[in-house]
């Protein structure tokens, strides 16, 4: 099954971290990366920019109403993901613990949610591979 | 330039199942979008979720969300855009923009 694993952390930390923190953590994500691709299980992973460069987007009454700043103000922030396709929930909660959630002290968090397998009938191009290309075409 | 658009919505309103209307819509923004749209994922419930935090090497792991917020992330896309504006556009598109919210957020280039 593949899961979703959510990196929280504090944006504020981050930004004060020292060359030499910040490639010990890069060096933690290349680790995870380069592990899950070998197992075959790496689906994708992406790092976002802070939730200072965020924008919110709501539809009402069929008009566009955008906010600056992330959906929710948290103590930590979302800082990037992983999808990984593990057995279980066991394993993608090892995966968790061996991803960097920065930075002193260790504060941040990882949280996995399962992903819903939609099957994608009316995409002509996705077949029988479909499962192996997560998200391409009309998943949400 | 890459985005990540993060559809966030009462879960509430999935608890009997989707609307296959709602779907159909789903496909068809993934048909018009399928040269932005570089991924995309739904999520189960925010009730399947664990969040793990490792302190002094211990794992502390618990049930449930990383936060208790009033809309849950229910899904994401990955899609690319010229712009901020394009992808704005792209995230008012969403079906889910009518009944929560779309945050959007550019992806890190590291250089």
């Amino acid at each position: 099954m593949r899961y979703m694993l959510l990196i929280y952390s504090k944006e504020a930390e981050m930004e004060a971290m020292s060359e030499e923190e910040a490639g010990r953590i890069r060096a933690g994500h290349h680790a995870v990366m380069q592990e899950t691709a070998a197992r075959g299980i790496f689906r994708g992973a992406e790092p976002l920019k802070s939730t200072a460069t965020a924008t919110t987007v709501r539809v009402q009454n069929g008009r566009a109403l955008i906010t600056d700043g992330p959906f929710a103000e948290t103590k930590e922030q979302l800082a990037g993901y992983y999808i990984l396709d593990c057995e279980d929930l066991d394993e993608a909660i090892r995966w968790a613990e061996k991803i960097p959630t920065a930075c002193k002290g260790g504060e941040g968090c990882v949280e996995i949610r399962p992903i819903i397998a939609i099957p994608q009938p009316t995409i002509a191009t996705s077949q029988a591979g479909a499962t192996s290309q997560p998200g391409k075409g009309g998943e949400a | 330039m890459q985005f990540l658009l993060l559809i966030y919505e009462d879960e509430k309103r999935f608890a009997t199942g989707f609307d296959p209307g709602e779907m159909a819509e789903y496909q068809s923004f993934g048909k018009q979008h399928s040269q932005a749209i570089k991924g995309g994922n739904a999520l189960q419930s925010t009730k399947t979720a664990a969040t793990v935090r490792v302190r002094n090497g211990k794992s502390l792991v618990t049930d449930g969300p990383f936060a208790e917020t009033k809309e849950q992330l229910g899904g994401f896309y990955l899609v690319e855009a010229k712009d901020l504006t394009e992808a704005k556009e792209m995230a008012a598109k969403i079906p889910g923009a009518r009944f929560g919210s779309i945050e959007v957020r550019p992806i890190m280039t590291f250089s």
